[in-house]
């Protein structure tokens, strides 16, 4: 999922563990999110150049073949390949919950 | 910490939206108990280096702590780099679209969807051509000369694996440059022959060739090995066989067609390195003397190992290797320009040319990095800027 902008913990708490929103699609298929007082319309589209999602690992290297002391051999483990995303782009909408009466 | 149906509801009802007009799935997004950023890297990939992951096969990033970091598939090698969004890029590994989502029925289903990390920036891929010069450095650390001269067990040696943790090029683009500077793999570790002990391999099959009669396109192995293993190892003869000739076989006997062009390129190189210039005719007398008889020598042999100063009187000829100018193309260009401030595209091509990304040519090559005028009716390149 793609935001614009930044996503931020109330008095900077951390998001671990966290609610970031309800995602809703219209009936139409539009997904709908709901963030705090924020209604975002997005669409679904697919990665035009996919994504590797690579999660690091260190091990040290089995052989040594070189004669530079330690050689640590970095391997990144691809967990996931990612071909479309829901991308919300537009201004968030603001949900009103209180209107002032006009006098 | 889940969230109730009543609680999504309330949520709809404030935002003034109407249950009916959604689907009745509604996924909730939570941030993993463990979330953090930087457990997580994104990388971005073309069709090809997607479908080698999804085949399972590995790509290695390669290269020494000074170099920028390259990427290799088996037979590719790209540029990593990264890029930076100002989108936030949220993991999601359960999330679902619209149509994946079960058939509608009510009341709301909460499908609770963990945000395993974010990111906002991942690496960028750009196919660059391997980095090969530093091959031939290496490899000219220990020279092979012949099996005489093999004492010294302190020389450096390199295997194929040796060689991939320090080059920054695929396994095969590796072996195409190996092949293409003649090494050799010897007990294992690849080796550069000495180019004189090359040249004087090739001068015993030349000369076996010469007493036998036999046309240059039909060379025995297995007499050459026969007359000439007294002289030198078999395996260097039949690899010297392989740097200048095409194997075939016939009735079970393999042959050899010698290579006109590569035999009369290697004799020019020996001609030409032991002077700093050459006098152009007395050069091409000497040169199609030197030759095997039946080779003629022509100038266009010579691309990308000699150039030909026709400015001078009498004109005259120099050695002048591609492979010993800067990989980097700027570089590449401003030494050429300082060597000579105008060329032609037909001198300057042969030294240009491996600079050519995918589907580039000399002519976009020329017009981002030289600037072209007409001298005597002749179109002549010379630098966009003022070199030092």
């Amino acid at each position: 999922m793609e935001l614009q902008g930044e996503i931020e913990a109330r008095n900077q708490e951390g998001l671990a563990g966290k609610v970031m929103g309800d995602l809703h699609y219209t009936k139409e298929g539009v997904p709908l999110l709901i963030i705090g007082h924020h209604i975002l319309y997005g669409k679904v589209a697919r990665l035009e150049k996919p994504f590797a999602v690579l999660v690091k690992s260190n091990s040290p290297s089995s052989e040594n073949a070189m004669d530079t002391g330690d050689v640590t051999e970095t391997k990144y483990s691809i967990t996931a390949l990612i071909k479309r995303k829901i991308i919300f782009k537009t201004r968030p909408k603001p949900i009103i919950t209180n209107v002032p009466k006009k006098v | 910490m889940n969230r109730s149906g009543e609680e999504v509801e309330a949520t709809l009802q404030i935002a003034k939206l109407n249950v009916e007009d959604l689907r009745s799935t509604v996924q909730c997004l939570t941030f993993s108990e463990t979330f953090t950023s930087g457990d997580y890297s994104l990388m971005e990939l073309d069709d090809t280096l997607c479908k080698e992951i999804e085949a399972g096969r590995s790509l290695v990033i390669r290269g020494d702590k000074g170099d920028h970091a390259v990427l290799c598939s088996q037979n590719k090698t790209y540029d990593l780099k990264i890029a930076d969004t100002s989108n936030l890029l949220l993991f999601i590994p359960a999330g679902k679209t619209a149509d994946l989502l079960p058939a509608d029925q009510l009341p709301l289903t909460i499908a609770s969807c963990e945000i395993a990390g974010f990111s906002n920036h991942y690496w960028e891929l750009r196919r660059c051509r391997p980095k090969l010069k530093k091959l031939k450095k290496l490899l000219l650390e220990n020279p092979y000369e012949g099996p005489e001269n093999e004492q010294n067990t302190s020389a450096s040696l390199y295997t194929t694996e040796d060689l991939l943790n320090q080059i920054q090029a695929s396994h095969e683009e590796l072996m195409d440059h190996l092949k293409f500077l003649h090494a050799c793999s010897i007990k294992g570790f690849w080796r550069l022959l000495d180019f004189d002990y090359e040249m004087k391999l090739l001068n015993h099959i030349t000369q076996l060739m010469d007493s036998e009669s036999w046309s240059f396109s039909r060379v025995s192995l297995k007499v050459c090995l026969q007359e000439l293993r007294c002289l030198e190892p078999e395996e260097m003869i039949e690899h010297c066989l392989d740097c200048f000739g095409k194997r075939f076989s016939e009735e079970d006997e393999v042959f050899f067609a010698l290579n006109e062009d590569k035999i009369c390129k290697a004799t020019a190189q020996m001609l030409l390195q032991n002077a700093v210039k050459f006098n152009l005719s007395e050069f091409q007398e000497v040169w199609q003397q030197s030759v095997p008889e039946g080779m003629t020598t022509r100038l266009d042999q010579l691309k990308g190992l000699a150039l030909v100063d026709r400015t001078s009187r009498p004109e005259t000829i120099f050695l002048l290797k591609t492979e010993d100018l800067p990989e980097d193309t700027q570089e590449r260009f401003n030494t050429l320009f300082r060597m000579r401030e105008k060329w032609t595209e037909a001198d300057m091509s042969p030294y240009i040319q491996d600079l050519c990304a995918e589907k580039q040519t000399i002519g976009a090559l020329l017009t981002k990095y030289a600037r072209s005028s007409l001298q005597n009716g002749v179109k002549v390149f010379n630098s966009r800027r003022p070199l030092s």
